[in-house]
């Protein structure tokens, strides 16, 4: 190994699956070999067992889809609000210097914190869930597409100028498209964040999803359903990070070229 | 008829961290005609960019005025085409979507876009680029993009600021001749500013000599060398002759800016 040497990409897939086996192995060790409690930590067979008998039996396919649900459609009223204030932000100074303290403010304001308020104005129905998301989502996608937007460079903007654009056309034709792929970037980042809300916000008061799922295999003592949630969680995460990925190469073929 | 009128402009850079205001461009007069092949001549810190960018519209003078034709300049238009030293072409259009850009600002339908900007696409012989992206081109054919950019605009005047000062010589050469065969055949208004001493004679009909710190303009020389110009008059007495000229103008100037340096 020396430094910042590349690795092959078959390489790299063997060293990425070394350590999921790694990590199964050191759980098989501690749970099969009985340094584990049961009650503390299910083994790993038993995990796939629980895992089959909630989508089988159990109706985890239900909860996973409202999960899901949740996360995209809170996200994509985040987005749907945040993605063109941003822009505006970060276009106009007069619109970054009304709005930057507060957002940058309320972008600190935990999600979770405001369940209980939200379970106040809301109820504990989905628009409580989506609200959630919505908070933790939306001052962050402000805040960064701002910033995007007013680091475009200036030498593009300038030629576009002298090539006659007009202001609007300033928007539309550079920083709109040169901060394109950002944008994207962005949002895929804050998707992830909006993930760990839902769980949050179904840990309490909720009647369905992955997190409710959760909440009640703890009060079973079932570890084997609470660790087959966590996983499906995360790979639920790492699926709609790759068509993320892929939607977005897909859409900026420049940045790529 | 194309004039362009520098008249008593001046740029003072207001002061910042209780450093003195920086003079970078006496009052300073210019008079360019039709047709008329100007290069500004100066070292680095001259002023000699700043007083482009004010021609351009995207920077204001202090004091003093530009006009074209008559119409005093106030900001950045399509009737002063610029083509800057650091690579500006949009990364996100292709070579003929870059060059039909003003084009298609301007609300031209795609026909007429297409049809120009492969025309232009042809004269900096770019021919088979143009679904290419920026990215996949080399400096020079980068730059060459953005002169088709900025031509196929149509401009009163052509601005370029040190155009081909990132390039290897080689390639500098050849666009020097690109730009020269363009000028010669279309005529065109154009200002353009380097530091290097061969290139300002070898395009110029007319070069401006300026002096550094603060920037004014501290000789004209005309270039009275037939066209068309080929790479060979290089060595011909007469260019030496200015060249030599030229260097010691320029070597006072720069000496000046060593020393403050």
């Amino acid at each position: 190994m020396r430094p910042l040497d590349p690795v092959t990409s078959k390489q790299r897939a063997a060293y990425g699956l070394a350590f999921f086996v790694l990590f199964v192995a050191l759980w098989s060790w501690a749970t099969f070999g009985g340094h584990v409690s049961k009650t503390f930590l299910a083994n790993p067979l038993t995990m796939v067992q629980e895992g089959v008998e909630l989508l089988t039996r159990q109706g985890f396919l239900f909860d996973i889809g409202m999960t899901i649900w949740r996360v995209v459609g809170g996200f994509a009223l985040a987005a749907a609000i945040a993605v063109p204030l941003g822009v505006l932000m970060g276009a106009y100074k007069p619109v970054e210097a009304f709005l930057e303290p507060f957002v940058s403010f309320a972008r600190y304001l935990p999600a979770s914190a405001f369940i209980p308020l939200l379970i106040l104005w809301a109820g504990i129905g989905e628009l409580q869930k989506l609200l959630v998301i919505f908070i933790g989502s939306v001052f962050q996608i402000i805040l960064m597409i701002a910033v995007t937007v007013g680091a475009t460079r200036r030498d593009l903007v300038e030629a576009a100028y002298t090539l006659g654009a007009s202001d609007r056309g300033i928007i539309r034709r550079v920083l709109l498209p040169s901060s394109a792929p950002e944008i994207a970037e962005i949002l895929r980042l804050v998707l992830g964040w909006a993930w760990t809300y839902v769980i949050v916000a179904e840990l309490i008061g909720s009647s369905s999803g992955i997190g409710h799922m959760i909440t009640d295999s703890q009060a079973l003592l079932n570890t084997g359903q609470i660790i087959f949630g966590i996983i499906v969680i995360g790979l639920i995460g790492l699926i709609s990070d790759f068509l993320f990925k892929a939607f977005n190469a897909w859409l900026f073929p420049w940045k790529l070229a | 008829m194309t004039t362009l009128k520098i008249e008593q402009v001046s740029r003072t850079f207001p002061a910042r961290h209780g450093n003195a205001p920086t003079k970078a461009l006496e009052p300073t007069d210019l008079t360019i005609g039709n047709n008329d092949f100007v290069t500004i001549l100066g070292p680095s810190g001259c002023g000699k960019s700043t007083l482009l960018r004010i021609v351009a519209g995207l920077d204001r003078p202090t004091s003093g005025r530009v006009t074209l034709d008559g119409r005093e300049v106030t900001g950045p238009g399509a009737d002063r085409g610029m083509v800057f030293q650091s690579y500006t072409l949009f990364p996100w259009l292709t070579v003929r979507e870059n060059i039909a850009f003003g084009l298609r600002e301007r609300g031209a339908p795609q026909a007429e876009r297409h049809k120009v900007a492969d025309a232009f696409i042809r004269q900096v012989g770019l021919s088979g680029f143009e679904n290419h992206w920026p990215k996949q081109l080399s400096g020079g054919m980068q730059q060459r993009t953005a002169i088709a950019r900025a031509l196929a605009n149509d401009p009163k005047i052509l601005l370029l600021d040190e155009p081909f000062g990132a390039l290897d010589n080689q390639t500098r050469a050849l666009m020097q001749e690109m730009l020269l065969g363009i000028w010669e055949r279309d005529q065109k208004t154009v200002l353009f500013v380097t530091h290097d001493i061969e290139e300002a004679i070898f395009l110029g009909s007319r070069v401006i000599v300026m002096s550094a710190r603060p920037g004014r303009i501290k000789a004209e020389i005309t270039v009275d060398l037939p066209h068309p110009r080929s790479y060979k008059i290089k060595t011909t007495p007469e260019f030496v002759r200015l060249k030599e000229r030229l260097v010691e103008e320029i070597r006072t100037e720069a000496l000046k800016v060593a020393e403050h340096a």
